[in-house]
This record gives structure tokens, C-alpha cells and sequence, in this order.
């Protein structure tokens, strides 16, 4: 082995990077980028969950003292956690609760005080609670009971109070069950958004986009014609694993599984829109590798797929929802935890299909471009 | 006319005129960089010129609504090489909204000429670069063009065979197809009707092999570039 030989190779390699400016910066940028969404995202706990607190209580005079047990315990509630509102139904809170508008209802029955006081009955919280997400619906009942036993502590009384669960959504999911709707967005959004990415820098660098824009075939066509391939091919992506899921993790699905596959389908054009739109950035495929983590990472981290959008700080947020997989894994989840249908979850389907048309248009015009 | 092309502050062509006749095979010869490949994508609509205009098929350039009559070979192979021969073939064909059974006769047809029958059904990756020259020439003449540009067709094409390909040039030619060639090869040009030389983008002489010989009283096309070449820088 020869030195001055290796030394020659070495600094063959840092020549390419002179010559080649995006890629030395996108090293050091993509890191960067890394650190930075990963501790802004796991940095967060719980916040802002919307529960609904319904208090029929109406409260119990002890040695003089007017008490309510149930304002205590409500007013030691984490309000940074649970944006509260009240209602006066317990009828209304579950249809919100049902509806999503709401993750959980904390109902005070009538004379709570006085049976928890009196210890006549066993006193009884009534939580009725989505749990769909067990990310964010632990944490809450465990906010809950805190603020109960907060409450019993500084009274010094051990009192019987029991929190009975009414569960509306995902009474017994797995946590796989949970995780399932966000895998299957995810992974039809990262494989498609790549296999695009490349497929375009290949057909730019190599010519054949430029041959096939010299015959009738108009920008406009080529990416409808992929955009249905991808849509086809998400579909069979995902019918492919919900099968696996169903039958080696026994993974429940309580909704239309047809749903799921349209919202699929759409985040897979979605996808393939932005392949495109960034392929016109990269002029060589090494240049499209340095582009993953910034396509990866903010789909991983904050569209809800591993960790719920209710935990990441509230200044982020807003970058949840400027992600099209954030709408996917909703909808999926709302379709095979909820047995939701289309006609609540076009929230969802709406954005998806907007994200959709901006980014085929954009992706059109890129291709048009004549420099 | 006076047609310019500039990228930066590089001037690739430069106040160009240049006019191609119905039928005839003109060839644009100049050395690498000279701003051949240039015109012809612009030709083929697929750059906007900076200045100037230009005209293909009565039609100003860029202009989608001829390119069914046009027939492109650009000169790079650039060709989808996960795909087998005749499924590439097809894919142009459908492009052009052939019917099936034209496609595949053309297919046919096209595969004998570039005798390329035996690798059909083999992938374009795994064809020799003459070969997927081959190919690149087929899939610009599926769809019988009336205008074909063709940019360095015969680079990596064997003797034998770019003498076939110049043959059949010649009978498209007779079937009233116009061809604008670039070409390397001085002795390939020589089977053209008209010559343009080009140097730093603009035409420095135009005429038939002959006239262009007799010009410079030389007796290749090599040498009477040169001998242009010398008259624009001193003349």
C-alpha cells in the first residue's frame, strides 16, 4: 500500500465536494435539521387535549363548611394538559366525545360530595374517553386520578372514590392496533416519495424526460400518468400489509378498510407530487439521497404516527398540519379505530385532495420549465 | 433568425440564421461545444431561445402542437433501460396514439432495420451502447415523422451499420422526410444534400459538400472547416 496514493484518493473526494457545493452544505444542514426536530418534538409533554367536564354535583355542608368536592378536584386538573370546557349534559359531552370534538368527559354525578363525605355510597367519577390514542388518553386519566388524589390527600380523607371508564373508541386495542394506521401512511408516503425522487433525477440526468417532452406527450399527462401508478400502487401497498397486519398481528380494524385505502391512495399522489416537485432541486441522485431527511423526519416525528401531535409545543404545531401524512394517519385511524366513514373524516380527505392539486400543478409546472 | 441562445453569460448560439428545405438532409457540422446540440433542442421545443425566432413546420418554436410530426434522437442514448426493447417501442408507439396493430408492424419494420430482431424481448440495460443507439434511432422513427432531427445518430455505431443507417436516411429522404443531422464524422456528411458549418454558435459557411470543397479549393471537409475557420478569424 502506497500513502501517496491513498492521500491521492482522499483528496479526489474532497475535490468532488468543492466542486459540488450542495453537498458538503446538505451534510452539515441535514444533521442539523435532525437534532433539531427530534428534540423540539420529544421535548414536549401532553398539552391542550380538549376534555369536557360535567358537573351535576351540587355540593355538601360539613361542620358549617360548604364543600364540593368535585370543584377540587377540578380546579387541581393540569390545565396546561386538558383545555377544559363544561357542559351540562352528560348526553352532549358523549355525542362530543363520539364526534371527536372532544378526547374525554369527566362527569360528576349528583351528590357526589355528600356520598363521598358521608361515605354512604362509594363516590363515582364518570370518564367517558376516546381511546383511540393511547398516547394521549393514559396521560389524561392519569391527570385525572392525580388530580382525585390530590384532592383526597389535602381534605385527609380516604375516601371511596372510584373512577368508573367508559370507554367510546378502542376499548381494547393493542397498541399495534393503534400504531397500525400510521405505519401504513407512512410507509406509502416515504416509498413513494423516494421511488419518485430517484426515478426522476434518473429521467432527468439521463435524457428521457427531455425525449419524451419532444414528443405529444404534455407535462401535464406524465404526471397524471404517474400519479395513478402511484395511486394504484399505494393501494396494493396497503391492502398487502393491512392483510399481514390483520393475520400475523391480529391487528383489528373496526371500520371500512376501503376508506383507508382511498386516503392511501391520495397520500400516495401527494407523494409522488413532491418526488417530482424536489427532483427538479437535485441534479444527480447522490444530490436527491441528501434530501430523505428532510422529507423523512418531519413525517416520522410530527404527523402523530409515533407521537401524538398533542405533545409537540404548540409554537410546532402548525408544522403538523402543513405535513399531508399528518391528514393520512388521521383519517386512517379514524377509519379503522373509530369506524368512522367519509362523512367524518372529509376534514381530512378535503386537505389531502388540496395537498394533492397544489402539488400536481406545481410538480407540472416544474417540468415546463425551458431554461 | 437571428436566433440566440445564452445560459449564464455563455453564449451558446449566437445570431444564428440557418433555413432547412422540405426533403432535403441537412447536416450541422461543427466541433464539441460549437452549439449544435443546442439548436436542435430548441428545434425541438425543448428550450426557449433568448433572442430570435425560429420556425418548424411553419409553426414558431416552442410549440407542442407539431411535435407528432417530429421525430427526435437526442444524443445521449436516454433511454428507459428497465425496459425490454420492443416494450420500449410500444410505449412510443402509444405516445403517438398508434393503433396496436401499426405499432407492432412499425415495430417489426424497425427492428429488422436496426437489426435488432434477435434482442427484442432483451432489457435495454443489458444492450452494448451501438445497440442502444440502435434503439434510440427506432423509437425516433416509430411514429413516421415528416421532420427528424437527429443529433449525433451514428456515434458508437459500427462502419458497417452507419452506412445502413445513411442508406435509410436517404430513403426517408425519398419518401419526403427532412432531416437535420449533427454529425462528427466529415466522411458521413459528405451524403448530405446541404452543409452548415458551425463554430461558437453562429454558421460560418452553408452549402453543399461540392460547393464547399470548391470554396476552399480543399478537398475534405475537414479541411475546409479549417480553412473557414481561419478566413472568420482573419479575415
Amino acid at each position: 500500500m502506497k500513502i501517496y496514493r491513498c492521500l491521492a484518493v482522499t483528496k479526489r473526494v474532497f475535490r468532488d465536494l468543492k466542486n459540488d457545493r450542495r453537498t458538503p452544505a446538505l451534510m452539515f444542514l441535514a444533521p442539523l435539521f435532525a437534532m433539531f426536530v427530534f428534540g423540539v418534538a420529544f421535548s414536549g409533554d401532553v398539552k391542550d387535549v380538549p376534555v369536557i367536564v360535567v358537573n351535576a354535583d351540587e355540593g355538601s355542608t360539613a361542620q358549617g363548611v360548604w364543600i364540593s368536592l368535585s370543584e377540587e378536584i377540578i380546579s387541581q386538573l393540569d390545565r396546561q394538559m386538558l383545555d377544559i370546557t363544561t357542559l351540562k349534559s352528560a348526553d352532549e359531552a358523549r355525542n362530543d366525545v363520539e364526534h371527536g370534538r372532544a378526547l374525554a368527559a369527566i362527569v360528576f354525578p349528583e351528590h357526589f360530595t355528600q356520598e363521598v363525605i358521608t361515605a354512604s355510597f362509594p363516590g363515582e367519577i364518570q370518564v367517558i374517553i376516546d381511546r383511540s390514542n393511547p398516547n394521549v388518553a393514559n396521560p389524561v386519566l392519569k391527570s385525572i386520578t392525580a388530580a382525585m388524589t390530590g384532592t383526597m390527600q389535602e381534605i385527609g380523607q380516604e375516601a371511596p372514590i372510584t373512577i368508573h371508564e367508559d370507554s367510546i373508541f378502542g376499548k381494547n386495542a393493542s397498541f399495534m392496533d393503534y400504531f397500525f394506521p400510521g405505519i401504513l401512511s407512512f410507509v406509502a408516503y416515504l416509498l413513494t416519495i423516494l421511488l419518485t425522487l430517484i426515478t426522476f433525477v434518473g429521467e432527468r440526468v439521463s435524457g428521457t424526460l427531455d425525449r419524451l417532452l419532444a414528443t405529444p406527450l404534455r407535462e401535464s399527462e406524465i404526471v397524471t400518468g404517474y400519479a395513478l401508478a402511484f395511486g394504484l400502487l399505494g393501494t396494493l401497498q396497503s391492502a398487502f400489509l393491512l392483510t399481514v397486519g390483520v393475520l400475523v398481528f391480529k391487528v383489528t380494524v373496526v371500520g371500512n378498510v376501503a376508506v383507508a385505502f382511498v386516503v392511501i391512495a391520495l397520500l400516495a399522489v401527494v407523494s409522488q407530487s413532491l418526488g417530482i416537485l424536489l427532483s427538479g432541486l437535485a441534479k444527480r441522485e447522490v444530490q436527491a439521497i441528501q434530501f430523505f431527511p428532510f422529507v423523512v423526519l418531519p413525517a416520522f416525528l410530527l404527523s402523530g404516527i409515533f407521537w401524538p401531535i398533542e405533545a409537540i409545543p404548540s409554537w410546532l404545531r402548525p408544522a403538523s398540519y402543513m405535513i399531508p401524512p399528518t391528514y393520512a394517519v388521521d383519517a386512517c385511524r379514524d377509519v379503522m379505530l373509530r369506524g368512522w366513514g367519509l362523512e367524518k373524516i372529509w376534514i381530512d380527505i378535503v386537505a389531502l385532495v388540496g395537498f394533492a392539486s397544489l402539488f400536481l400543478m406545481i410538480a407540472v409546472l416544474s417540468l415546463r420549465r425551458r431554461d | 433568425m437571428q436566433l440566440v441562445k445564452k445560459f449564464g453569460t455563455v453564449t451558446a448560439v449566437d445570431r444564428l440564421d440557418l433555413t432547412v428545405s422540405e426533403g432535403e438532409i441537412y447536416g450541422l457540422l461543427g466541433p464539441n461545444g460549437a452549439g449544435k446540440t443546442t439548436i436542435i433542442r430548441i428545434l425541438s421545443s425543448l428550450l426557449v431561445p433568448t433572442s430570435g425566432e425560429a420556425y418548424v413546420l411553419e409553426r414558431r418554436v416552442p410549440d407542442k402542437s407539431i411535435a407528432s410530426n417530429i421525430g427526435y434522437m437526442p444524443q445521449e442514448t436516454a433511454l428507459d433501460t428497465g425496459l425490454k426493447v420492443t416494450e420500449l417501442l410500444e410505449f412510443y408507439g402509444e405516445i403517438f396514439g398508434l393503433p396496436r396493430s401499426a405499432i407492432i408492424e412499425k415495430e417489426n419494420e424497425l427492428l429488422r432495420f436496426v437489426d435488432l430482431e434477435a434482442w427484442k424481448n432483451t432489457l435495454i440495460a443489458h444492450l452494448s451502447g451501438g445497440m442502444k443507439h440502435r434503439v434510440s434511432l427506432a423509437c425516433a422513427l416509430i411514429h413516421d415523422p415528416c421532420l427528424l432531427f437527429l443529433d449525433e445518430p451514428t456515434v458508437g455505431v459500427d462502419p458497417e451499420l452507419r452506412l445502413a443507417f445513411w442508406d435509410h436516411f436517404h430513403a426517408l429522404k425519398d419518401t419526403g422526410t427532412t432531416i437535420l443531422i449533427t454529425t462528427h464524422y466529415m466522411d458521413e456528411a459528405r451524403r448530405c444534400d446541404k452543409i452548415g458549418f458551425i463554430r461558437r454558435g453562429r454558421i460560418i459557411a452553408e452549402g453543399s459538400p461540392t460547393e464547399l470543397l470548391e470554396k476552399t479549393e480543399t478537398t475534405s471537409l475537414e479541411d475546409a472547416f479549417v480553412e473557414f475557420s481561419r478566413q472568420e478569424v482573419t479575415p
